[in-house]
Formats: structure tokens, C-alpha cells, sequence
């Protein structure tokens, strides 16, 4: 142990891109520690942070490229938590997380689902009988595994329908992402989950439907993700249906036409999810609802059975969530080994901070 | 003038129908096939009759000209005695008025029997409108909607008539199913076996013979009353009711009423004939039918999944936001506020010689009588509202062409149409009338998707659950004809049918007024039928006047030419109480979570039956799928899983998931 994580740096790595400049700022905001700040582009970096609005001397800035692990190394040395909002996830897989955990430090990803939690399990480093690792901890994956628990605070439930989109520009890293976070180990399409295992083809895409929360008239896919099914499991429900939710076909449409063309390598496909975002984001702006539906299973029960939160910008959110789980591994709210954010996150004090968060419009549970 | 139409009798297939040769190649080729001849048999001048068509083959030929020149005939194109010449004229008419409407789209479906003629199948539109509304549904609503009527009868064999009669109803039930036909309380129909008890309408008698004259006078005025405000339900049985009353001297009654739920205008006159033509003769037996109403109703179930379809609802839907609201009659009584039990009529006759000239006036100005009396009546109402642009509802007789026996099949085949009208001010009514027919012709090319469907669109975009349409124009003119055979006068042990000495009464629900023109024994009537509650008495006349007056002029000739005096307004007035006033905007509704048990029970009836989540207690029924008679459907489950009664009425006045479960608390039911 550095004298340097005892005063406990966090380094927060892709800190200039769309989720980690945020994630730095609420970090600083919270005063957590001493900041470095690492990304290939340092100057980038560099204005990144001051547009966060924290202080040089708070934040270090480093020039890393994760593919290298000389430099890897060298940036979680000293860290007490390694924040990953670097990608494509799918290409960072474990990365990281090994790095950061060699290195003698806590992990964060806010991306990263089952699939990188596997990579990292399947020879876990010794490091993880001490030290944790949170992966999913965004928005979705994330909050989306994390809120609905609320719901069945106060009782079992028979039903969990759970709905998450509407309009958000796509960046070319996350469209990588996008599109490859199909098959297994994500999720099924059309599925649901009843009487405990996922059922294929249960469901259809609810076209132009109004939904409380949602703007004006949407499309929603069913899509029963990895962490949807977890969350069926864990909240022991008898049906969940999982919907992630577009403003127009145009995403949907996107994403199927590049699944046709398998034959082309993907990252040819990224400037068609890319437009089909910023179309959707033309037409009313930036917009991102998530909405939470419980029928308890004892139907005169009373207690929440829903939960809407709304956001502008959902990339930004994930930032905040990322931080918050930062945050937790500080406070040694966190028990060792790798886990899901949505498993470790208290989601009641998560709810309280993103009500007081500038980045959340509405919060209504009820 | 005797030449071949055809100068050769086969020719290329890549004909244009705008090129009037080559329609006129497709219309010999047509006919040929139809009657078994070679083209270049056909001469201009030679009648579809007397080459051998009947009225069978001629609504054949319609279908054929639909699919094969792109061109739709109306009722009254397709008269049996028509000739080739005058068929070539129409058709191109037709089709010149289609051009700017848009072809009329080719119906890719068929009608085939189905496997199993007594399984339940949906009801039609129409049939909704009115199943909802027998169940109290609608602001102007009844018990049953039902047509009746009763006609004089002499020279009546006393000892041979009900017995002719109950046989005729007998084999009549065999021959038409829908006289077996049920509709059970979820809103879907089927038809009983003959064999089945009571699936056979029984025929009620009331012998009279010799009874003094003011009994024969009580227990008329009584059986009119009760069959006027007591239809026949196919829900609780058969859906037609025939009953007779012998009278002294040889004379009778016939009454029957029908319910709406199962027939239509069409099918009523199919069945009075039938009924006429078994019961002259123990031994007639009526041409098989090769399919159906469930068969056609199967078959446009497919009709959604064709482009022809959809095409037609796009056009629909891209018009439904700048149609103008219906006529704005000044009201006496708030539609909500009462409840009627009957329909009053105007009635007044056109007698044979000055109906024909009213054809006659109505050809040489290119339009149709059927559009000549829309135009009128649109003109009288123009006065009568105070604007010129005005939506009209009309109901439409007429069946898709899909197979040759349709026209003999009785059913509730009947839709809607809704017409937009605009008057121009300083025109001459044959300048209205043509527009009139134009428009009326523009929105008939689209008729795939039914006026009940496009009203409910308007409704929910209008935001409102009152009738869009209540203002209904109906005419038959040309029905006849295009049925066939004329009706039989002579019924042998029934004797001879007066036709001059007929009474009826009309119950349709969601209709304030409806004018009705149609052919009764050679001659044409005009009907007001109207909720006498709503209007005042003298508008009434003054309106009907008005109107008959009118054809009037336009059957001696002199109304043609001059200009049409209308209001200045265009847009319907707003002041005082007056049709077309939407609801009150609704109280906004209390939204958020599922409340309690019974709002996560409603919600959950409610997914099962529109197959989309229900989230929040503010959800409106009919923003999410609902219709009527699925209002209908959400009652009986709702009774079924609660015990909790709510009426028709209470749902549609606050359609929400919240409103639903406090009438349903409330126990308010009327
Ligand atoms: N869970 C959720 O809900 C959620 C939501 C949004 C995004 N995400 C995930 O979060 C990640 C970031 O997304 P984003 O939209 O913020 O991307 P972005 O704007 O492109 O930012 C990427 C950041 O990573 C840095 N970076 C990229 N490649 C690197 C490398 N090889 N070595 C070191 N740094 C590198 C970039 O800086 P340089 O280019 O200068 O290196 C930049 O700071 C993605 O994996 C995305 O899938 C998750």
C-alpha cells in the first residue's frame, strides 16, 4: 500500500469522454479524495477537466492507452479505485479491472455486463478475496437493475415491467458497444421471463404506444437483458418484461440491418446508429425516461409499484452513477469479489442522491 | 346501328382503361364471358337482358368491371335492362370521376364458405355501433335498434294463411342462416342449427276476423306500439319477429320487425320478397346460396392485412383533422338529457310519373338521383344550420362485390360513410349536385375501410365520445334494380299486397336525424326520420318542407338553373345548443400509479383485452385500442371478476382506469 491510495486517489480513466467528464466532476463535487484523470488525448483530458469545473491541483491528468499495459499499470498505481468509463466495453472486457485490482485497488465500470463479469471471474485474480469490483454501474445496465427494487420493498411481486429509453445521441464508441451487445450472455430479444426461466417469443414490440413518463408516442422492444433476468431471479417475480424504448424505428431499424450484414466488419456499421440517434435527438431534443411497473402480488397491498425518473441526457447519468458507486467502495460499503452495481448499490440512498442530482428532471415514486 | 362493339374480338392485353376503345373491348370481353357469347355479338344497343343477363349476372359483371377496369359502378348503373352503349357511357363517366378520386382499389380477397358454419364470428362495424348501443351505450341509444313496418293485405284465404306463412318462415330460416342467427353478450355472433329450439322465428297470429271495428283499431294501435319499442334482440332471440292479424272481409296485416343487429335495408327487402314468394307457393324453392354473411364476414377479416386496405386508411386518416363538423341544427333538448324510445317520421311521396322525370331531369344533368337528393338534402340542412360546410354521415347498403350470390344473402352487411360537403355560395343546384356527386364518388373509392371505424378515429381525435355523424343521409334508389326480380304483389293464401298501405318505424341509434329516399311501388318517397325530443316542431316542417319542395322543383325541371340560396357562414355557428357541440373538455384526468386492487384489477382487464400495458391510472380507453364494444366486453369481465356493475354511459363518461373503478365503486348504473 502507496502512501498515495491511503489518501485515497481515485483514477477515473476515459474522464474525458461523455460519461467520465462527469463522473470526475461529481467526484470532485463530493470531495472524495484526490483525482487523476487518464485518456490518450491529454489535452483533451486536460479541458476536459477544467470544464468540469475542478481545479488542476485537485485532478492529475495522465496520458494512458489502456492497450498498453505498461501504461496501464502506471495509471492505477497509487489509485484506491480505478472509475473505467473507457471503452468499448466489449473490448475492455477485464482490462482494466485486472489492472486496477494488481495494482491494489477497487474497480469500477460503468459499463461492462455479465459478459466482462465472466471474463473476470473465470480466473479471478487473488486480489478480489480484498479488494471489489463493480461492474453495470450506468444507467443500463445499472439503475435499471438497481431502482425496480424499490417496488418490492414492501411485498412480492407477480409482474415487473420495466421500460428504459427514448432520445439520446450515440456516440461511435457506444455503437460498437450497441451493437454487439446481442447473443448470448445479453440478453434475448422478445423474451420474458415467467414462472423462473426466460421464455422465448413471448412478447411483441409494442409499437406507437403512450407510456407514462414517455414523450409523446414511442416504440418499445422487448428485450430481456442479462440483467433483467438477474433481477427476475433475485426479485423472485413470476413475470418480468423488459422494453428498452425508442422514439422512432429508426435505431431498431439500424441495428437489424447491420445484424443482416454480419459478413462486413462492424465498426462499418457505427455511422448508421450514429445518424439513426441523432435523427431521433432532431426531432425533440435529448430525452430519457426510465419507468419502473410492479403488480404485487397481493393486489390491495399498498406501498410503491411505480417508479419513473427522467433525464436528459443518459450517458451523463451513468456518469453520476459510476461516481456513486466510487463513493460506496470509499465509504467500505462493498463486500470483496466482483459483482453487479444494481447487487451492491443501496437503492433507496441511489434514488435520494439522483433526486438531488441537476442532472434528473423528475423522480415519482409512488 | 347494329355493328359489333368489337371489331375484332380478341385483341392485345395491354389495354389502358382510359382509352374508351379499349374499355369498351374489356366491357364486350366481360359480358361475353358473363353470357356465354363472342364479342362481336354484341352490339351497342343490345340489353344486358335480352342477351340473356339477370340481375345474378349483372352484380357479376360489377365486380368484374371493379377489378378488371378499375372502375366501381353504383347501384343504380347496375339495372339488369342496361345496354352496352349505356354501360360504356357510365363506366367512363366512372371513370373520369375516379380519376381525380383515385382508382378504386382491387379487393384481394375472396369469399369462400367456411368449414364450420356454426362457429362464432365477430361482429361487423355497424353491428358493434348497434350492439353498444342497445346496451344504453350512446347519447341517443335504445333498448334494440329495429326497423318495423306493417302493409295491408286483401283478398286474404283466412283458413290457408298462417299456415302458408309459419312454413314460408320455416323454409326461409333454412334458405337465409342469419334468421338463426344469435349475438352472445361479449359481442360476437353465430348461427343456431335449424333444429335447435326456438333457432325458428315463430309467427304470431292475431285473428281478428270477426271482431268489431274499435278492437281491430286497439289491437293494431297496441301491436305497432309494442313491435315499435320492443325489437327482436338476437341476443335473447331470433332477430326478425312476424306476426299477422286477420282482419273481417278477407283482409290482414303482415307485421315483421327486424333488428338492425342482424339486418340491413338491403337484406329487409330480400326477406320481405322471399318471404312473399314462399309463402304464394307450398312448392317454390329459392336458388341455393353458395356462401354466407359469417363467410363474408370471414373473408373481410383479411381485409387489414392488404395494402388495398391500408391505402385506404392512410387516405382516410390524412383527411380526418380538416373535415368540418356535422350541421349545426339549433337543439331544444340536450342530446344527454333524454332518453327516447322512438323515432318520429316525415314522410311524402312522388308518384310514379313525376319520379321518372326526376331520372330523366337527373341524366341530363349527369348525376345520379341518389346524389341529386344528397345535394338537396345538404342544401336544406346548409339553411337549417346556418354554414356550407357541413359533415353528413350516409349509410351504405351496397356489399363489397366479392361473390356472385351476395346480393341475395341477407346479414348486416350495412356500413357508414362519412361525406364532407362544402356549398358554394351563388352556384346553381346543378352545379352542387355535380360537386356533390363528385365527392360522394372520391370518398365511395375508398370505401375498404368502413365509416364506423373512420368515425371512431374522428371521435378519438376529436377527443369526444358523442356521435361525430349524427346527421345521416340513406338512399336505396337503384336497389331494386339491382336486387332483381320486383317485388311479388300477389302471396297466393296472403293475397295481394298493398303496397300504398304501409306504416314504419325506424330505430338506429347515434342518429339525430336521418333523410331516407327510396322506391315504393313505382313511385320514390322522402323520409325525415328524427328524435322528435331534440328538434322544434316547426324547424321540422319548415325543413322537410323545404326539402320535398325542393325535389320538387327538380323533378318539373325548374330547380336546375337558378342559384342556391345559402347562409354566408362556412363554418358551423357556436352559439346556443346545437349539434356537433363536443363534450365538455374532460376533467383532466387524475393520473399517476395504479391506486388500489380494484384499479390493478381494471388494468389488468383492460391489458387482456387491448394487449398493451396499462400503467397509469389517467390511461383513456380509447387512446390505447379501446372501441365500444370492447367497452362492452371490459363490463362483462369486470361484473364476472367483481361483481361490479358500471353502465355503458358511466364508462364513456370518464373512460380512465380511474373513472372506471369509482362508477365501478359508486355502484352508479343506469
Ligand atoms: N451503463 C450505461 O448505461 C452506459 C451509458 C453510456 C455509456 N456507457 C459506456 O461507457 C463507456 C464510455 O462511453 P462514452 O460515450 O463516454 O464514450 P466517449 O465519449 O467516446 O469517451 C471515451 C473516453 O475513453 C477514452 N478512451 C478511449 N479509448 C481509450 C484507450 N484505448 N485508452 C485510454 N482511454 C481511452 C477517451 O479519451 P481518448 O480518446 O482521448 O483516449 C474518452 O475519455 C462505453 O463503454 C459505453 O458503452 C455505459
Amino acid at each position: 500500500m502507496s502512501a498515495e491510495r491511503e489518501s485515497g486517489t481515485i483514477g477515473v480513466l476515459g474522464g474525458s469522454g461523455t460519461v467520465g467528464r462527469v463522473a470526475v466532476n461529481r467526484l470532485a463535487e463530493a470531495g472524495t479524495g484526490s483525482l487523476r484523470v487518464g485518456a490518450r488525448d491529454v489535452e483533451r483530458a486536460r479541458a476536459a477537466v477544467r470544464e468540469a469545473g475542478v481545479a488542476a491541483s485537485r485532478a492529475r491528468v495522465l496520458g494512458v492507452d489502456l492497450r498498453d499495459p505498461a501504461q496501464l499499470a502506471a495509471f492505477c498505481s497509487g489509485c484506491s479505485v480505478v472509475v473505467n468509463c473507457a471503452g468499448p466495453s466489449y473490448q475492455v472486457l477485464d482490462t482494466v479491472a485486472r489492472a486496477a485490482l494488481a495494482a491494489g485497488a477497487d474497480y469500477v465500470d460503468a459499463a461492462g455486463d455479465t459478459v466482462a463479469m465472466r471474463a473476470l471471474s473465470a480466473e479471478a485474480p487473488t486480489e478480489l478475496e480484498t479488494r471489489s469490483a463493480v461492474f453495470s454501474a450506468g444507467l443500463m445496465p445499472g439503475l435499471s437493475g438497481l431502482l425496480p427494487r424499490l417496488l418490492a420493498e414492501d411485498g412480492p411481486l407477480e409482474r415487473l415491467d420495466t421500460y428504459v429509453g427514448g432520445a439520446a445521441a450515440i456516440g461511435p464508441l457506444s455503437a460498437v458497444d450497441a451493437l454487439l451487445t446481442r447473443g448470448p450472455g445479453f440478453g434475448t430479444a422478445l423474451a420474458a421471463w415467467r414462472g423462473g426461466a426466460v421464455v422465448p417469443n413471448a412478447l411483441s414490440p409494442l409499437r406507437s404506444v403512450a407510456l407514462p413518463g414517455f414523450r409523446g408516442r414511442v416504440h418499445a422492444w422487448p428485450f430481456l437483458s442479462a440483467e433483467a433476468e438477474e433481477l427476475a431471479a433475485t426479485l423472485g417475480v413470476d413475470e418480468l418484461r423488459n422494453y428498452t424504448v425508442y422514439v422512432s424505428e429508426r435505431i431498431p431499424e439500424a441495428l437489424a440491418g447491420a445484424w443482416a450484414r454480419d459478413d462486413v466488419p462492424i465498426e462499418e456499421h457505427v455511422p448508421s446508429v450514429v445518424a439513426a440517434a441523432d435523427a431521433d435527438v432532431a426531432v425533440g431534443g435529448p430525452w430519457y425516461t426510465l419507468l419502473f411497473h410492479a403488480r404485487p402480488r397481493d393486489r390491495d397491498r399498498s406501498g410503491p409499484t411505480r417508479l419513473i425518473l427522467r433525464t436528459p441526457d443518459s450517458y451523463a447519468l451513468s456518469g453520476v452513477v459510476a461516481a456513486l458507486a466510487a463513493r460506496s467502495l470509499v465509504e467500505g460499503g462493498v463486500p470483496p469479489g466482483t459483482h453487479a452495481a444494481a447487487d451492491v448499490l443501496d437503492p433507496r440512498r441511489t434514488l435520494d442522491d439522483l433526486v438531488a442530482d441537476a442532472l434528473v428532471d423528475e423522480v415519482d415514486l409512488g | 346501328m347494329n355493328s359489333p362493339v368489337t371489331p375484332t374480338s380478341q385483341s392485345g392485353s395491354a389495354e389502358e382503361s382510359s382509352d374508351p376503345e379499349a374499355v369498351d373491348r374489356l366491357l364486350a370481353r366481360i359480358w361475353a364471358e358473363l353470357l356465354g357469347l363472342d364479342p362481336g355479338d354484341i352490339t351497342p344497343d343490345s340489353s344486358f337482358l335480352r342477351l340473356g343477363g339477370d340481375s345474378v349476372l349483372a352484380v357479376r359483371m360489377a365486380a368484374l368491371v371493379r377489378t378488371r377496369v378499375s372502375v366501381v359502378l353504383e347501384l343504380s348503373d347496375v339495372t339488369v335492362d342496361v345496354t352496352f352503349a349505356e354501360l360504356s357511357e357510365v363506366v367512363r363517366r366512372r371513370s373520369a370521376e375516379g380519376a381525380d378520386a383515385g382508382r378504386a382499389s382491387e379487393v384481394p380477397i375472396e369469399v369462400e364458405p367456411r368449414a364450420d358454419r356454426t362457429a362464432p364470428f365477430p361482429l361487423m362495424p355497424l353491428q358493434q355501433g348497434y350492439f353498444v348501443g342497445q346496451q344504453g351505450g350512446w347519447e341517443l341509444s335504445y333498448d334494440s335498434a329495429h326497423f318495423y313496418g306493417d302493409v295491408g293485405l286483401t283478398g286474404v284465404d283466412g283458413e290457408e294463411a298462417v299456415d302458408a306463412l309459419t312454413d314460408a318462415v320455416e323454409r326461409l330460416a333454412e334458405h337465409q342462416p342469419t334468421l338463426r342467427a344469435r349475438v352472445d353478450p361479449e359481442g360476437r355472433q353465430y348461427v343456431l342449427p335449424p333444429e335447435a329450439p326456438g333457432a325458428v322465428p315463430e309467427v304470431r297470429v292475431y285473428d281478428l276476423r270477426d271482431s268489431p271495428e274499435n278492437e281491430v283499431t286497439d289491437t293494431l294501435t297496441r301491436t305497432r306500439s309494442e313491435m315499435s319499442t320492443t325489437g327482436p334482440d338476437p341476443v335473447r332471440g331470433p332477430g326478425v319477429d312476424v306476426r299477422i292479424t286477420l282482419l273481417p272481409g278477407d283482409r290482414a296485416r303482415l307485421h315483421t320487425a327486424m333488428s338492425l343487429l342482424v339486418f340491413d335495408g338491403w337484406s329487409a327487402t330480400v326477406l320481405n320478397r322471399e318471404l312473399l314468394t314462399l309463402s304464394a307457393d307450398w312448392n317454390a324453392v329459392l336458388p341455393p346460396l353458395e356462401i354466407d354473411f359469417g363467410d363474408y364476414v370471414a373473408a373481410l377479416e383479411r381485409l387489414p392485412s392488404t395494402e388495398a386496405w391500408t391505402a385506404d386508411r392512410d387516405w382516410w386518416w390524412s383527411r380526418l383533422d380538416t373535415l368540418p363538423d356535422p350541421p349545426a341544427l339549433p337543439l331544444r333538448t340536450d342530446p344527454k338529457d333524454i332518453q327516447p324510445t322512438l323515432m318520429a317520421t316525415r314522410e311524402r311521396h312522388l308518384s310514379p310519373e313525376r319520379w321518372a322525370a326526376l331520372r330523366d331531369a337527373c341524366a341530363r344533368h349527369d348525376v345520379t338521383p341518389s346524389a341529386a337528393m344528397l345535394a338537396a338534402f345538404a342544401v336544406v340542412l346548409g339553411r337549417w344550420a346556418g354554414h356550407r360546410s357541413l359533415l353528413l354521415n350516409s349509410l351504405q347498403l351496397n356489399r363489397l362485390p366479392l361473390h356472385p350470390d351476395i346480393h341475395r344473402v341477407v346479414g348486416a352487411f350495412a356500413s357508414t360513410m362519412l361525406v364532407p360537403v362544402e356549398l358554394p355560395t351563388r352556384a346553381t343546384f346543378a352545379t352542387i349536385a355535380a360537386e356533390t356527386q363528385r365527392v360522394f364518388g372520391e370518398h365511395a373509392t375508398h370505401n375498404l375501410v368502413s365509416g364506423v371505424e373512420v368515425s371512431r378515429e374522428l371521435a378519438r381525435r376529436r377527443g369526444t365520445t358523442r356521435p361525430v355523424g349524427p346527421v345521416v343521409f340513406q338512399s336505396t334508389l337503384g336497389m331494386d334494380a339491382a336486387i332483381g326480380e320486383t317485388q311479388p304483389s300477389s302471396a297466393g293464401p296472403l293475397g295481394e299486397v298493398s303496397f300504398g298501405d304501409f306504416y314504419h318505424q325506424l330505430r338506429t341509434p347515434q342518429v339525430a336525424i336521418e333523410a331516407r329516399v327510396y322506391e315504393l311501388a313505382g313511385g320514390m318517397a322522402v323520409v325525415f326520420s328524427y328524435v322528435e325530443e331534440l328538434f322544434a316542431p316547426e324547424h321540422v316542417d319548415a325543413a322537410f318542407a323545404d326539402m320535398f319542395g325542393l325535389v320538387e322543383s327538380l323533378a318539373d325541371g325548374t330547380g336546375w338553373d337558378t342559384p342556391v340560396e345559402l347562409p354566408d357562414e362556412v363554418a358551423a355557428p357556436r352559439d346556443g345548443l346545437r349539434i356537433g357541440q363536443l363534450d365538455a373538455e374532460r376533467a383532466t384526468a387524475d393520473t399517476g400509479p395504479l391506486r388500489d386492487g380494484l384499479e390493478r384489477d381494471l388494468a389488468e382487464i383492460w391489458e387482456e383485452l387491448l394487449d398493451t400495458p396499462i400503467l397509469d391510472r389517467g390511461t383513456d380507453f380509447f387512446h390505447v385500442g379501446g372501441d365500444s364494444l370492447l367497452v362492452v366486453r371490459v363490463l362483462s369481465r369486470l361484473a364476472q371478476r367483481t361483481g361490479l356493475t358500471v353502465g355503458v354511459r358511466d364508462f364513456l363518461d370518464a373512460p380512465t382506469v380511474a373513472g372506471l373503478a369509482a362508477a365501478a365503486r359508486n355502484g352508479v348504473s343506469r
